[in-house]
């Protein structure tokens, strides 16, 4: 596959020349630039106040987005670097290209070259489907983070869906929470590059298919993919620590949604299964729900949404699959205030051991348009037989600030 | 003599009403205008435009939104509209994707560029306020012949126009209006005013159009609206600009996955 690993630094070096142009030529094309400036608290109420427990640190982080259409009909260039700054330093501080790529558009055809970032999927709780980049763990607990990944995808448009076909060069290791921080894993990573299932290891080229659209009230997604794991298994070494393996794999993807009226109804569905050698078994995984929403409530102050979502794994072990049969219950609050006000509540519960984990997320615009963000979990009720044990007195608050340029 | 007077000024305004209380006269010619105006707006195939929305609370104090509209006529449906958002910077990028169809439900997507997230949303709070404005969705969309039931009330001077003035009761769900009231000019039959009445029948709100611009083919576009929330005291103001009937726009711009590559 050295021909796509080729053509795509070729078009990384198109990517550096178009946009050393679009900035140095004597006519510029128009570059849209916007900055974010993040400030963030994370504070952990639950931890001792022994001076190794991190019980409190900030952040300080910068999101620049330039993108330009180089004064053509078809080109779309995007670049997206990212940092930020720990007040703990060290493993903590981190810097990440999100986007760096060129987008071109014919008629019914798309195509993509470089970094870029890709969801997939339905659901609020969790996500199941969404595999193209891997989580960026350092960012937040909650997996919505990613990290940049390179690419070529070209898409077919037609009226009413769009398959898109991806190669996907380059793979990313996870990157763990250093040993100390309230959230890391409980066991010590090991220091050694990883193993892969692949031969040849990160240089092993992924490919992906999509086949995505609607249908009167149905979305639907439909996808496969063929590559190495994002999700790392652990291989235990003789000095005791851990080592991520990235198995091969192979995984069938189904997104459903049905919107009707004020009903929305979710699936996702996974199949994952692995190339010989591994410590893994093949395992199918759901996440199925509705979100009912009451509009214009309190004379339209605010709208009610109404969430459960159950989460099920074949492989059934409570001990090492934090969803193997969970629930999540939870209310969505939208205010229709001019601050665009946003207040979400939930409770996530093991069914299998009765484990318990709240969470809440509100959001509101203030000073024209900043934005000021709380996120908050407790483990309030963690069994020691559970997956997520190890985090019982890790319970947390995030504030954030996000400024606007 | 005071009270005659205000005998005589609820007779005069009942009056019309008296008269032409249903009559399948008023509905037919309610129709008539309302089909007119319907063809003169026609035909456009396509436009685009940027809005500033500028949103006033009681005390006078504005916060400001800004979003740029494309919209693509379907013939025999509903048109096609996508807005991008781009003030307030929180949710610049943020973009809305609606197939409009009459009587039916919309179908309508939302693109969360932060997390690259194409959500299908329901589009059953047509009632509810559109960016914490004083616009509901319903007024915002596409404007279908066969989404209200008309009569036509009377004609009367608009200054500086001579207008036909009807009534329109919508007959799709969820409205949060009983009827809404239309001045139209007899010349363009441009839309000049509108009141909306509240489920309980009270006037709730009245927009006022001006600033009327013509564009290629012959399609007349309100350079400024203004939205008055007569049981508040709040208002939006809407200024378009850049209007655009020429550059040609595709079906194809119109697919939830092209949501992701707007600049």
């Amino acid at each position: 596959m050295t021909w796509v690993q080729r053509g795509l630094r070729y078009l990384r070096l198109l990517a550096v020349v178009l946009w050393a142009s679009a900035f140095a030529s004597p006519a510029p094309a128009d570059v849209s630039k916007q900055f974010e400036l993040s400030l963030q608290g994370q504070f952990f109420p639950g931890l001792s106040s022994d001076p190794a427990d991190i019980r409190e640190q900030f952040f300080t982080g910068i999101e620049a987005e330039f993108s330009s259409d180089f004064d053509s009909e078809h080109l779309i260039g995007t670049f997206l670097p990212y940092g930020r700054i720990a007040s703990g330093g060290g493993e903590m501080n981190h810097v990440d290209i999100r986007e760096l790529n060129l987008l071109y558009t014919q008629d019914n055809w798309e195509g993509i070259a470089g970094i870029s970032r890709v969801f997939w999927g339905v659901t609020e709780s969790g996500h199941l489907v969404d595999i193209i980049n891997q989580t960026d763990q350092l960012e937040g607990f909650d997996g919505e983070d990613k990290l940049g990944q390179a690419m070529i995808r070209i898409s077919r448009l037609f009226d009413q869906s769009t398959v898109d076909l991806y190669a996907l060069p380059g793979f990313r290791e996870r990157e763990f929470l250093p040993p100390g921080q309230p959230l890391a894993l409980p066991f010590t990573i090991s220091d050694d590059k990883p193993l892969y299932g692949a031969g040849n290891e990160a240089q092993h080229m992924d490919f992906a298919l999509r086949l995505s659209g609607y249908q009167g009230i149905a979305d639907y997604g439909l996808s496969w993919f063929s590559g190495t794991s994002r999700d790392p298994e652990f291989v235990l070494q003789s000095t005791g620590t851990y080592r991520p393996r990235y198995p091969l794999i192979h995984q069938a993807g189904l997104d459903l949604q049905l919107t009707l009226d004020s009903w929305l109804w979710k699936l996702e569905a996974i199949h994952r299964t692995f190339e010989s050698d591994t410590v893994t078994d093949d395992f199918t995984a759901i996440i199925g729900g509705t979100e009912y929403t009451i509009y214009g409530l309190a004379d339209a102050l605010f709208d009610l949404g109404l969430l459960a979502e159950w989460h099920g794994d074949s492989r059934e072990d409570r001990t090492t699959v934090p969803m193997q049969n969970d629930l999540f219950a939870g209310l969505r609050v939208s205010f229709s205030d001019t601050q665009s006000s946003e207040f979400l509540a939930g409770i996530f519960s093991d069914l299998d051991d009765g484990s318990d984990s709240v969470r809440v997320e509100a959001s509101r615009r203030i000073l024209g348009d900043a934005r000021i963000t709380l996120e908050a979990q407790s483990f309030v009720n963690v069994d020691s037989g559970n997956a997520l044990s190890y985090l019982k007195d890790s319970d947390f608050i995030v504030l954030s600030l996000q400024l606007f340029f | 003599m005071k009270h005659a007077g205000v005998l005589l000024a609820v007779i005069a305004l009942l009056m019309p009403h008296i008269l032409q209380a249903d009559t399948s006269d008023a509905k037919a010619r309610g129709l008539e205008i309302a089909t007119q105006a319907d063809e003169r707006d026609s035909g456009w195939q396509f436009q685009s435009s940027d809005m500033e929305m500028i949103l006033r609370n009681r005390a006078g104090k504005e916060s400001r939104r800004k979003i740029s509209t494309r919209q693509f006529e379907v013939e025999g449906d509903g048109d096609k509209t996508l807005s991008l958002f781009q003030e307030p910077r929180d949710v610049r990028g943020t973009a809305m994707l609606t197939f409009s169809h009459g009587l039916e439900p919309d179908d309508q997507w939302l693109y969360l560029p932060a997390i690259k997230r194409v959500k299908r949303i329901s589009s059953r709070n047509r009632s509810g306020p559109f960016m914490g404005s004083e616009f509901a969705f319903e007024d915002l969309s596409s404007q279908e012949l066969d989404k209200y039931q008309y009569r036509h009330l009377r004609d009367e001077a608009c200054d500086p126009y001579q207008c036909y003035v009807i009534e329109r009761i919508p007959r799709y769900e969820n409205s949060g209006y009983t009827r809404q009231i239309v001045w139209l000019d007899q010349t363009e039959f441009r839309s000049i005013k509108i009141e909306y009445f509240d489920r309980k029948d009270e006037l709730l709100k009245t927009l006022d159009f001006s600033d009327y611009q013509e564009h290629p083919g012959g399609f007349w576009r309100a350079d400024r609206m203004e939205m008055t929330n007569h049981q508040t005291g709040k208002s939006t103001t809407l200024l378009w600009f850049n209007y655009d009937f020429e550059t040609p726009l595709k079906s194809g711009d119109f697919n939830k996955n092209a949501l992701k590559r707007l600049l």
